[in-house]
């Protein structure tokens, strides 16, 4: 490239990183404006307090944190974990062998069998909860079938930890389903057959090859279905009761109901952490994982 | 060749496991649509055919009100994380840049944050600024959580569109301005139609966010249709239901169809699946 060249050209990527650089700056204003700063308040709200005519005010007292920090919130928190670690390791075990069998077995339906999938999923959340509900309440169609088949006299579904996390399950395998889907797809199928000439049964084959080579797959998965499992307040609302509350009900209570808006920003911040924390030890684990391998 | 073929037969347990996953699947949607037509109040035995349930929606002015709000908010907040959403992914795209990589972060962050925690935020955001809570607020947070799955679904398609045909254009003369306008969005008109279309089934039928950022009235048709099923659960529900699902559905199905008529050689369902992989 000739000096001359060099020159003209300067000029015009200045331009073009300039016009990007535009492009770039309103939405960058909007997420600031919208989405940082109400995480920004939130945290600042956590510290607060609540006046005496019952507003939220900003302040600097750990108050929140500390009345958080009790047995009743602790299992609340617990119980939430133990439904959304249900909720993951349910939809993994249903997700896995669907997946595997329209990767491999799907033959030219694949695609229509994963748009069959993913239309209902990310149709109405709602829809789909209520659904579920009218179809176990408890003169729903399961409970009606019962009885007339003379099984039993119909089973309460409703108000136990089993519908809540079935709700959950219900509501999030699709996010188990799409990445070991596309993990499976990309699989080399060689490896299985390799696995067959060396005289594996079936079944080691599937535990020596396949699974380890799709587990990226299923780690994203996981974190998938934990994330919204996790904050959910829909399914227990309307499928539980108050002993299956999750943290999300306590939130939302404390923002619709409760009226006291800077504990539920200390609960909801407490929430996050919680998270973040979870998220950070999974991605160490994997890492390391995939590096020993 | 015993062998060979005994490699091409289906697993068992897997199909069988994918039998029942869509009986599970489709059973309760199937049992909502079937008893909205029932002509009994029951959810156990249908009791002949009868469109009384939906005769009840059509006559229902707060439930009209709702679903037209619904479609208020749906459109504007397409339209406007549609703008914000290809602006970001075409500036992404082009500034790699460390500060380019810290902005693409925050803008996918929405993703990864359950909504409640967003919708919260939003919350507190809206009535910290005085802005009265309306369906200008639920807007507002809609096309904030919404630009995420623009910018990914363009920034997938531009992937695939060679920076050098843009570049040509220049060197034809054009404008960078001109060359974005005539070149580079005409081609991703395709991936601009899948996520408007994905954009508005989504934030049609979201509840979490438009459950915390509403006003007192008109609220958006998901709300409305939560505290109904609180009470229970009836057929003009089911009716809603139904109604809301087959919308969803053919919003969707045509989001995953219409680019592939542009685009023959992707399968515009990567875009959904595309979105988890990152």
């Amino acid at each position: 490239m000739t000096a001359g060249q060099e020159v003209a050209k300067r000029p015009r990527s200045a331009q073009r990183t300039s016009l990007w650089g535009w492009l770039l700056a309103l939405p960058t204003a909007w997420m600031v404006v919208f989405f940082v700063s109400s995480m920004v308040i939130i945290v600042l709200l956590s510290f607060g307090r609540t006046t005496n005519d019952g507003y939220p005010a900003f302040a600097t007292s750990t108050a929140n944190y500390r009345a958080i920090w009790n047995e009743v919130y602790l299992e609340l928190l617990l119980r939430s974990l133990a439904y959304a670690v249900a909720t993951v390791i349910i939809s993994a075990l249903i997700a896995y062998p669907v997946a595997y069998a329209i990767a491999l077995h799907g033959g030219r339906y694949k695609n229509v069998l994963i748009a069959a999938i993913v239309v209902p999923f990310f149709a109405s959340y709602l829809v789909r909860m209520y659904a579920w509900k009218a179809l176990l309440s408890d003169d729903g169609l399961v409970n009606s079938g019962l009885r007339r088949s003379g099984l039993s006299d119909g089973i309460t579904f409703l108000n136990t930890s089993g519908a809540v996390i079935a709700g959950l399950v219900y509501g999030f395998v699709v996010f188990m389903i799409l990445p070991v889907y596309a993990s499976l797809e990309r699989l080399d199928k060689s490896l299985i057959e390799a696995g067959k000439d060396l005289y594996h049964s079936p079944v080691r084959t599937f535990f020596s090859v396949t699974l380890p080579a799709t587990r990226a797959g299923l780690y994203g998965g996981v974190l998938l279905v934990f994330l919204p499992a996790l904050g959910d307040f829909v399914s227990a609302q309307l499928l539980g009761g108050a002993n299956t509350y999750m943290m999300g009900n306590l939130v939302q209570q404390q923002f619709t109901e409760g009226q006291n808006w800077p504990l539920g920003s200390a609960l909801t911040v407490g929430l996050m952490a919680a998270l973040t924390i979870l998220m950070v030890a999974y991605l160490r684990g994997t890492s390391t994982r995939g590096r020993e391998i | 060749m015993a062998r060979a073929r005994k490699l091409e037969r289906k697993p068992p347990f897997a199909v069988g496991m994918t039998v029942i996953f869509f009986a599970w699947l489709y059973l309760p949607i199937l049992a909502v649509a079937l008893f909205s037509f029932n002509d009994k109040k029951s959810l156990s035995s249908f009791g002949g055919f009868s469109l009384r349930w939906y005769d009840d929606l059509v006559h229902n002015d707060a439930l009209l009100d709702s679903l037209v709000a619904s479609l208020k908010i749906a459109t504007v907040a397409t339209l406007g994380s549609l703008l914000l959403g290809t602006m970001l992914a075409l500036g992404l795209e082009r500034v790699r840049s460390r500060r380019g990589r810290v902005i693409g972060t925050i803008t996918l962050l929405p993703l990864v944050t359950p909504e409640i925690v967003t919708g919260v935020a939003a919350l507190l955001l809206f009535t910290g600024i005085g802005l009265k809570l309306s369906l200008t607020t639920v807007i507002l947070a809609e096309i904030t959580f919404s630009i995420a799955y623009v910018t990914v679904i363009v920034r997938g398609r531009l992937v695939g569109i060679a920076g050098e045909v843009e570049e040509a254009a220049r060197d034809l003369g054009c404008t960078p301005f001109q060359a974005v306008r005539l070149v580079t969005l005409p081609s991703l008109i395709p991936a601009l139609v899948g996520a408007g279309l994905l954009v508005f089934a989504l934030v049609f039928d979201d509840f979490v966010l438009a459950f915390f950022t509403t006003g007192v009235d008109p609220q958006p048709l998901p709300v409305r249709v939560y505290s109904s099923i609180r009470f229970g659960v009836s057929p003009a529900i089911n009716a809603i239901g139904t109604l809301m699902l087959v919308a969803s559905a053919l919003l969707i199905a045509a989001g995953l169809w219409i680019p592939r008529l542009f685009n023959r050689d992707t399968s515009s369902l990567d875009l959904i699946t595309g979105g988890d992989r990152k």
